[in-house]
């Protein structure tokens, strides 16, 4: 009895951290029901879009920048080093990911899409939670 | 009067019980957080690229989705939904049907969502979610930026 309990703990303990978001604690992320579940071993970029006090944020690999612009060079290394790590079908293009806050305008998003653009990434991903 | 001075004979062995007991609300906190844990979820968009001249192009026909500043939705300049409305029924069941068709017709389905500059992010990730619902993945996303 005690060794089919522990096993049924041990499993939704598994369950339970591997779902845990690894994501930016300020920024909400919007809800998307339907989207599909995250690749997790696709070679990507993560860009954060922030929205503190009615004021954008980019953060790029821990760094804050003030505007996308700033974001080009970094963006540039991370996909000419990413690019190594592509291999055909399970991974087949470097890309970015952008987490922008549920409240950020669209605006925001854009210049950070055309930050990924000059950088040579064009296969963006948006993310989103599936609920509330 | 001679005291027990046999402390060892009144402890108790392992008790089987009440780590069961232990067992099952550990057990149950975890199941109750695996309900609740939130996904990530991903939507997927490219970005417009050069086309080779080399090779015939194909026209296609292109939706344009418009998002304002206070949330409407408008497909082709007509509008769809209330702004409050998240789930976007109407839009849905318009964009099944277009991919329905492009598919018939072996075209595919491109969408550029224009988006006001103001507008809200979680309204462009609604409309998005929509076109996930209706399996159109040429989508293309552009913000109308104020003069």
């Amino acid at each position: 009895m005690i060794d089919v309990l522990l096993t049924i703990l041990v499993f939704f303990m598994t369950i339970t951290s591997a779902q845990v978001l690894k994501v930016d604690k300020t920024i909400q992320l919007p809800v998307a029901k339907d989207a599909q579940k995250k690749d997790n071993s696709r070679a990507e970029a993560i860009v954060n879009v922030r929205w503190k006090n009615k004021q954008a944020q980019f953060v790029f690999n821990d760094r804050v920048f003030p505007n996308a612009p700033a974001m080009v060079e970094p963006l540039k290394t991370a996909r000419i080093t990413g690019e190594k790590k592509v291999t055909g079908t399970a991974n087949p293009t470097f890309r970015a990911v952008i987490r922008g806050d549920r409240d950020v305008p669209a605006l925001y998003v854009s210049q950070a899409m055309n930050a990924c653009g000059e950088a040579g990434i064009t296969d963006i991903s948006f993310s989103a939670v599936n609920k509330e | 009067m001679r005291l027990d001075t046999n402390v060892n004979e009144g402890t108790l062995g392992f008790q089987i019980a009440p780590m069961i007991d232990v067992v099952f609300v550990i057990m149950l906190f975890f199941m109750v957080m695996a309900g609740a844990v939130k996904v990530e979820n991903e939507l997927n968009t490219q970005l417009p690229g050069t086309a080779s001249t080399s090779t015939s192009t194909d026209f296609v026909d292109e939706q344009i989705i418009t998002i304002s500043d206070t949330g409407e939705i408008a497909l082709n300049d007509e509008a769809f939904d209330s702004p409050s409305s998240k789930d976007l029924p109407q839009l849905k069941a318009t964009l099944m049907r277009l991919k329905q068709n492009a598919d018939a017709a072996k075209t595919p389905a491109v969408v550029t969502i224009i988006s006001d500059e103001q507008a809200k992010y979680s309204r462009t990730i609604d409309v998005l979610d929509a076109l996930a619902v209706a399996k159109i993945d040429n989508v293309t996303f552009t913000v109308n930026e104020e003069e």
